[in-house]
């Protein structure tokens, strides 16, 4: 049996040889498409579809120039997160590059199943018994911790890592690396020492915080952002724009259920879909995921054979949402429709469609209490005529209570009970980029703009509302930390490229801006 | 107005003498930061960091890579569109820069 196979080996090993004389092209193809994952598919998509990055395929660079885009891919793109190549990659890699890249079309969907995953589960620490009982380093509260995604460059390699910050001395105090650029930190609410950090191509790290090591982790798919821990810790469900799945795993990192994405969107069409925003709640035992296309929410209920309740016709390309009233209520963008739609947990109704600015992008959402009114903050990433605006909500009767006029786009907004301020990042691609801008909680109106330098996005409140993280990303490279009250710049914490902002205190507050104290 | 004549001689004999740290951190973050780097670059970059390196060092390669007596396709054209003033401004603001 074993010779039939060497020889069969043999054989095909002279093929492929004759194979690769006469065809070098061929073999050019599938080294160019390694190429492709190793360097550009974590941003631009492994089907070549776009993902943070604008898709690169045969029709997305029709006539574009090939000396234009070789020059691009050398220097990198300036006011993005595009590096430069020059001197990482061989030059005549890169011109093989763009001539692979205009010859190929959008790819059809890669499998990654369960199979797959389940291949792909790497154990760091097999007895977690021997983790320290308590943390390695000084921190009065674990919910004082805030977790950045540091990109890294070049969105991987060694600059790639969760950096956790004691965000009352703003010192650094572990790093996690996660080899591709980390994109999202979630926080497990029943046990403080748990977080877990996923990956622009859908790796998931459990990491002990107590000693600031990953104990697992997991490939979910190609690329997608979404994550989302249950109230009570036991499982996990991450979300994937490539393929079109979403996955339940235990605590273990062991895949449970693979969930296909695809349902029959608002015009009646069916298709599949990339997942958006998955969000586990302290209301129940359930993860609510968006499906993008389908324009559809569906409510996981976290017991035998994980049943799922569909809920149709929310909107035309969902996103992101935020969670209201301790957790029964979800708010959701649609980006087509510039509305966020209010949605009962409970019932699995939606409640009402609010009216957004322009291609609504709610970041991780906050809600403030104001003068006996729970008052929610939607941001927008689109800049509209005239509508260039943060929605304001009265999440109580659900209406609007006013479009704020911003000078930008804006994806994230940040809010503490404690800080009078709710911070909007602006992210129009020119100067404006640089800065963040600050809405009084009682006028509605700004009051400040701050220039933190670099491409300034995802600001984070401490937990005790003291202070403002904002992310000074692109080539900024720091971590800027402002006094809440004063907004004087106190501390800048060195870091490469980075991005999102995760305090652990949002397990307590739910939604940032809410009651630290109680449940709201 | 004989002050503000004053003034203005002042002014631009202070601006054609003495490098402006301003200046120079919006030419770099325009030009250089990309790949080198305010304080530091990339921990996987092939580009040398330039924060705290010598002022007269750093206008010398600029001016070499400017005039070509110096060969790097990239850095030959990046400091081709470079003046004498954002030079001196570049490399007054990286030379002040802790690394």
């Amino acid at each position: 049996m074993n010779k039939t196979i060497i020889k069969i080996n043999q054989t095909l090993l002279t093929v492929s040889a004759g194979l690769l004389l006469l065809a070098g092209s061929a073999h050019a193809k599938s080294d160019m498409h390694q190429l492709y994952e190793d360097n550009c598919a974590s941003c631009h998509g492994s089907d070549h579809g776009g993902y943070l990055a604008p898709a690169i395929n045969a029709d997305t660079l029709k006539g574009r120039s090939p000396t234009a885009l070789r020059t691009l891919i050398m220097t990198g793109s300036f006011e993005t997160l595009m590096p430069p190549f020059y001197g990482r990659l061989k030059d005549a890699d890169i011109r093989e590059m763009v001539k692979h890249l205009q010859a190929t079309p959008k790819q059809s969907n890669p499998p990654w199943t369960i199979k797959d995953m389940k291949k792909s589960l790497k154990v760091y620490v097999k007895d977690e018994s021997t983790l320290p009982s308590k943390p390695t380093y000084q921190i009065d509260s674990m919910d004082d911790l805030i977790g950045v995604a540091a990109r890294g460059k070049y969105g991987r390699g060694k600059g790639s890592k969760a950096i956790f910050i004691n965000s009352k001395t703003h010192k650094i105090v572990g790093e996690v690396e996660t080899g591709t650029a980390a994109h999202i930190i979630d926080f497990d609410p029943a046990n403080s020492r748990w977080a877990y950090v996923k990956t622009d191509t859908a790796e998931i790290f459990k990491v002990d915080l107590y000693s600031m090591k990953a104990v697992r982790s997991i490939k979910t798919g190609y690329n997608g952002p979404a994550l989302g821990v249950s109230r009570d810790g036991k499982y996990l469900m991450a979300g994937s724009f490539v393929p079109h799945n979403a996955v339940i795993l235990n605590s273990d990192l062991e895949p449970l259920k693979v969930l296909e994405l695809e349902g029959v969107d608002p015009d009646g069409k069916m298709v599949s879909s990339d997942s958006g925003m998955i969000i586990g709640t302290p209301f129940a035992d359930v993860f609510a995921i968006a499906l993008e296309n389908a324009g559809q929410v569906w409510v996981v209920d976290l017991k035998e054979g994980f049943p799922i309740t569909k809920i149709k016709n929310v909107g035309r390309h969902l996103h992101d949402a935020f969670l209201t009233h301790k957790g029964q209520k979800l708010m959701v963008a649609s980006y087509d429709d510039s509305v966020v739609i209010a949605i009962d947990l409970k019932t699995r109704k939606i409640i009402k469609k609010l009216k957004a600015g322009c291609v609504p992008h709610v970041g991780g959402g906050a809600a403030v209490k104001v003068d006996g009114r729970t008052l929610g903050f939607g941001t927008n990433f689109g800049t509209c005529d005239n509508n260039t605006v943060v929605s304001v909500w009265d999440l109580d009767k659900m209406e609007v209570v006013k479009q704020i006029p911003v000078s930008g786009g804006t994806e994230s907004p940040a809010a503490h009970a404690n800080a009078p301020y709710v911070a909007v990042d602006i992210i129009t691609k020119d100067r404006r980029a640089r800065t963040i801008q600050l809405i009084d909680k009682k006028s509605l109106e700004v009051v400040k703009t701050l220039d933190v330098g670099g491409h300034a996005y995802f600001p984070e409140y401490s937990a005790d509302g003291k202070f403002l993280y904002v992310s000074a990303g692109y080539a900024g490279d720091e971590v800027v930390v402002y006094d809440s009250h004063s907004l004087k710049k106190v501390a800048s914490v060195q870091m490469e490229s980075p991005a999102g902002i995760f305090s652990r205190g949002r397990v307590k507050y739910m939604t940032r801006g809410l009651s630290p104290d109680e449940m709201e | 107005m004989k002050l503000l004549l004053v003034s203005i001689i002042m002014f631009s004999s202070f601006s054609a003498q003495a490098a402006s740290i301003y200046a120079g951190k919006s030419k770099a973050a325009a030009v250089c930061s990309q790949c080198h780097g305010v304080r530091a670059t990339s921990s996987d970059a092939p580009f040398p960091p330039l924060a705290g390196r010598d002022e007269e060092y750093l206008k010398m390669a600029l001016k070499q890579y400017r005039d070509k007596t110096r060969v790097s396709e990239v850095m030959n054209n990046i400091a081709g569109s470079l003046t004498d003033r954002d030079i001196n401004n570049i490399a007054n603001y990286y030379s002040r820069q802790k690394n």
